[in-house]
């Protein structure tokens, strides 16, 4: 087989050498050529296509409808991606990869998280934000703002806060049922904790499902949270907000109003049996209870909550700097979030609005079956005109990590709260000196 | 032969009837422990969310298989991935069949300087564990612009050590020193004695290798899970995973998702039984 | 091969005569400095620095190694994977070595039962991991629909500590024991009858041939087992992941290292933690691989009728 009889062995070696290191070549060059074979920063390369990731329901299906035809007043369209799983994951591993980045992207309350790598994306002030200023919530405004003043996370729906509550289990207790009165009797966090007794005393049933709740809402509702804008550390202030959250939150777990139930099935089972009377939460967790507990229809009602209300949720939407086409997303988004446009929204995604002239529509007020016949929205209307701008660090979780397990501790484990206080703020000072933000 | 032998033998023809019947049940506990699970995967592929939820729940087949896939389907692209990790399979287990039995064949026939050294640093790297490389590794395709991108999943892994090492053991015993000295005396190079010699010689080594690589290309999840993030491209496990955590409640469709995903591979691995685990036996004992 | 001219000259000449050979291992190595070793060295230097993988790195020295050594979420972490490799690898092995030892009598369909027990070593364990988690749910499992129907309380697997550390256990020794049962048979398939003729011969009951003649002889197979447990509990991730998240499930009681590395590194984007973890486990899998090592193989002195290979 080896075996040439066209010209001398030598010339043969040489030959089957060449072809046998072609060969290598060939397969290492084959393999070779899928090298670098994408190292485009945004996802698609159509020019009048832009690309938008958001996540289930947090936008209005008919609205991208429309985008994906065409973004008015643009030569462009959109393309949407359903981003499942965990969002910001995705996000910051495709900005981190400078792979497949889209061109705009819904961003969740959490956008603090963004502003060390606020260079990421482009400061909308460059694009005419400030014009449209006036149209939104300030608060929420502001949460958009970076630390450095850029514009860059773009207000899209609230979560303005308020008591829910169950009018026969409060009532059976001898409490107020009306959500005027409720709010007159529970209008500070003290007379609430008394409320929270007397309905744990007359019928055993606990005001709150666990005490990590009313921490969270309070400080949701605070001016002042763990850090200050200039990076000052607030958390450990003894007056200060989470000092404050904290003690409301531990008095309530040692006053035993807390049901102590954790995880969310455990949750949902209380408030469908019965268990837990009320809960704190923004207006969006009211179409979640009606799929929760469609049974207990007509017992619930909305009052405002002790003290101030707070905002908890809400999302944004953002323009990251390797869109094709910032002009024309920045139209897109503000066409999306137009007060006009957010009534619809509220109609397909029951999303509530970030700017106030929406809440003059006749849609945003009527009376809700499920709760009683009240006006709820109208409740959240009124607590959105009144949350307090605050601060969100993107090192705020680190601290809130510990003081939540903590609570928890004291909660259910019965820890001696100024040791459980010590053992969080040592965490949270721990993890911060890890990160070089403390030393 | 006595009669205490004789009853002794009878006994024993008796001990030994009853421990063939338990030693068959016993066996038969452990097959049926093994399929249970794939059995109730079909179940609840098969029915609807409501029937799954319900109590008692059911245990048998239900006919709803084409309406819970047609679900799984329109919410995501699972044949997409299902494509996509065929290709992304099939392009590993070429490259490592190739390139591992090119090394395993030098290493084995042939007595180059540093061979001994450089095979030592080849097992050495046994010891490292896959997650220290984790991080960097994503950094690294950062900068090389393969995030996202298949080259990613592929590369890396495209010379494994462990192809190597059992490659060189076959190699060595099953290659005639004989044959490959005759080849060199034709005249032919080193390459083409590969093609001609080794590879036929080691084709159920290959075989081996290369189910054993399809296998684990196909269930790959955690560098998968971190390097994908276009939703239109990504691989079978981590679509799965997708789509458990978007629709997480809807068990008839996730399920249905899952069989997908598991169907094809047990195709190939019932394909190819016979040399795979007459192989990782073999290599396990000699090991 | 005889002497000639060519092999008397310096080495030089060799490699250029051998470079077929060294082309042929070079991807490999070529490879592995890429993404292997220049990773490791650059997981050392990432360590030391602050870095989310966006923006820039800040030098914060040793603090992510200081950190670790006291952070509870870590040990937490190391004490869950070890506790579930300890309820896995145990019973794993025990239930491989009688399947092994049943399958090695002179019954029919071997064949057969081989493919069976081996099926779920090779499928999706994302998929399996589904399956599992809906068989041990706590409201809807089938598991737990058992207990009710026999009047038992029921377990909730994937809310409690243990109940979630056993449900991964079952789902690792469920994945492993056929395979290392198969892998068992090989090892008892080659001992050879001549071995056991003599024990028989000496008088040695079954029990006694079992202890003294088998497993020594299966050493080196057991061996290979654990090494191999060993690896894979280290690294378990898939099944906690799927089946609890990315922080383990309540109380974090699933929470493995590597799950716990994930979680740092891809979902808190805290790679210079991330890295440092993945160096805790090199030092925690070295150590542990060196204890095996010993606790295995430290046999001297032959038995009666063994012959050590």
């Amino acid at each position: 087989m080896l075996n040439d009889e066209s010209g001398n062995p030598m010339d043969d070696l040489s030959r089957r050498r060449f072809m046998s290191v072609t060969m290598a070549v060939a397969g290492l060059a084959a393999t070779g050529a899928l090298v670098g074979c994408s190292r485009t920063e945004s996802i698609s390369t159509d020019p009048n296509l832009l690309t938008l990731w958001y996540w289930n329901r947090s936008i209005s299906e008919k609205l991208l409808d429309s985008a994906r035809r065409s973004i008015t007043g643009t030569p462009r369209r959109l393309r949407t991606d359903l981003i499942g799983g965990d969002f910001d994951v995705k996000l910051r591993t495709s900005l981190a990869g400078r792979a497949y980045v889209p061109d705009i992207t819904g961003l969740n309350s959490n956008v603090a998280l963004y502003f060390p790598s606020e260079d990421q994306f482009v400061d909308m002030n460059e694009l005419g934000a400030q014009e449209h200023k006036a149209d939104y919530l300030p608060w929420k405004w502001q949460f958009g703002v970076t630390p450095t003043d850029r514009m860059c996370f773009w207000p899209m729906d609230t979560g303005p806060t308020a008591q829910f509550y169950r009018t026969d289990l409060f009532a059976a207790a001898s409490l107020p049922r009306d959500p005027d009165e409720v709010a007159a009797t529970t209008d500070t966090w003290p007379a609430w904790l008394e409320a929270g007794k007397k309905l744990k005393r007359n019928s055993g049933v606990s005001l709150l499902a666990n005490a990590s709740i009313v921490y969270s809402q309070i400080v949701n509702a605070s001016a002042e949270r763990y850090f200050s804008p200039a990076g000052r550390a607030l958390f450990q202030d003894p007056g200060g907000t989470i000092r404050r959250a904290w003690d409301v939150a531990v008095a309530a777990a040692q006053a035993g109003i807390t049901a102590k139930v954790l995880t969310p099935a455990e949750q949902n089972s209380a408030w469908v049996s019965g268990k837990v009377a009320s809960h704190i939460e923004a207006v969006w967790w009211g179409p979640i209870l009606k799929s929760t507990a469609p049974n207990s229809s007509g017992k619930w009602a909305v009052a405002h909550q002790p003290g101030a209300p707070g905002n908890s949720g809400g999302s944004f939407l953002a323009i990251p700097k390797s869109c094709k086409d910032p002009k024309a997303a920045f139209d897109f988004i503000t066409w999306l979030t137009s007060p006009e446009a957010q009534i619809q929204t509220y109609e397909d995604v029951q999303l509530f609005p970030s700017a106030p002239k929406a809440f003059e529509s006749p849609q945003l007020s009527s009376p809700d079956k499920f709760f009683g016949g009240q006006d709820v929205l109208g409740v959240f209307q009124e607590s959105a005109k009144e949350v307090p701008i605050t601060f969100i660090s993107p090192y705020d979780s680190q601290v809130s990590e510990g003081v939540l397990k903590e609570l928890t501790n004291v909660e259910t484990q019965g820890k001696d709260p100024d040791r459980a206080w010590a053992d969080a703020m040592n965490q949270g000072i721990r993890q911060l000196e890890k990160r070089g933000l403390m030393k | 032969m006595t009669t205490t032998q004789a009853r002794r033998d009878a006994r024993a023809l008796k001990q030994s009837r009853v421990a063939r019947i338990v030693t068959h049940l016993a066996i038969l506990v452990g097959v049926v422990l093994s399929i249970f699970p794939f059995y109730w995967l079909v179940v609840m592929a098969t029915n609807t969310t409501a029937e799954i939820f319900g109590y008692p729940p059911k245990l048998i087949f239900g006919t709803h298989l084409f309406e819970n896939i047609g679900h799984v389907l329109a919410a995501i692209d699972l044949f997409g991935a299902l494509g996509n990790t065929l290709f992304v399979a099939l392009s590993c287990t070429v490259l490592v069949m190739f390139f591992d039995s090119l090394a395993a064949f030098a290493f084995a026939k042939f007595e180059f300087p540093f061979r001994r050294t450089l095979f030592a640093v080849l097992l050495a790297t046994f010891m490292i564990p896959a997650q220290l490389s984790l991080v960097p590794n994503f950094v690294v395709m950062s900068q090389l612009g393969w995030i996202g991108s298949f080259q990613a999943l592929i590369i890396p892994g495209a010379a494994n050590a462990f192809g190597i090492f059992l490659l060189r053991q076959l190699a060595a015993g099953a290659i005639p020193d004989e044959l490959v000295e005759a080849a060199r005396i034709d005249g032919a190079g080193f390459f083409r004695t590969y093609f001609q010699v080794a590879v036929p010689m080691l084709r159920g080594g290959l075989a081996f290798l290369g189910i054993f690589t399809f296998i684990g290309a196909w269930n790959d999840y955690i560098w998968p899970l971190i390097v994908l993030v276009d939703p239109k491209r990504q691989t079978l496990q981590v679509a799965l995973a997708q789509l458990s955590s978007i629709y997480g409640t809807d068990y008839g469709m996730v399920m249905a998702g899952a069989l997908i995903s598991v169907v094809p591979l047990i195709g190939v691995f019932l394909i190819g039984s016979r040399h795979f685990i007459a192989n990782i036996a073999a290599g396990a004992v000699k090991g | 091969m005889t002497t000639s001219p060519l092999t008397t000259r310096r080495p030089v000449s060799a490699l250029k005569r051998y470079w077929p050979q060294y082309l042929a291992i070079s991807p490999f190595y070529i490879l592995f400095l890429v993404f292997g070793l220049f990773p490791i060295v650059f997981s050392l230097y990432i360590s030391l620095h602050d870095w989310d993988g966006i923006g820039t790195m800040k030098w914060v020295g040793l603090a992510q190694f200081q950190y670790l050594l006291v952070d509870p979420r870590f040990w937490n972490a190391v004490s869950n994977t070890f506790i579930i490799w300890f309820m896995s690898t145990i019973p794993m092995l025990f239930f491989a070595l009688v399947i092994a030892v049943l399958l090695h009598q002179n019954i029919r369909s071997k064949g057969f039962y081989r493919v069976a027990y081996f099926m779920p070593n090779v499928t999706s364990m994302v998929a399996m991991a589904l399956v599992f988690g809906s068989v041990f749910s706590d409201t809807f499992g089938i598991v737990n629909s058992a207990l009710k129907s026999l009047s038992l309380d029921t377990v909730p697997w994937l809310t409690s500590d243990w109940g979630i550390k056993t449900t991964i256990a079952v789902m690792v020794i469920w994945r492993f024991t056929g395979y290392n049962a198969i892998i068992f048979l090989a090892g008892l398939q080659a001992i050879s009858s001549d071995v056991y003729d003599a024990a028989k011969m000496d008088g040695a009951g079954t029990a006694r041939i079992f202890a003294q003649v088998t497993i020594p002889m299966l050493r080196p197979v057991i061996l290979f087992t654990v090494i191999t447990s060993t690896i894979g509990g280290l690294s378990l991730f898939t099944e906690p992941q799927v089946l609890l998240g990315n922080t383990g499930g309540p109380n974090e009681s699933g929470m493995t290292i590597v799950l716990y590395q994930y979680n740092q590194a891809f979902t808190q984007f805290d790679f210079g933690y991330g890295s440092a973890i993945g160096w805790a486990l090199f030092v925690i899998a070295a150590l542990f691989a060196a204890i095996n090592w010993r606790l295995v193989s430290e046999r001297t002195g032959t038995k009666k009728w063994g012959r050590t290979k």
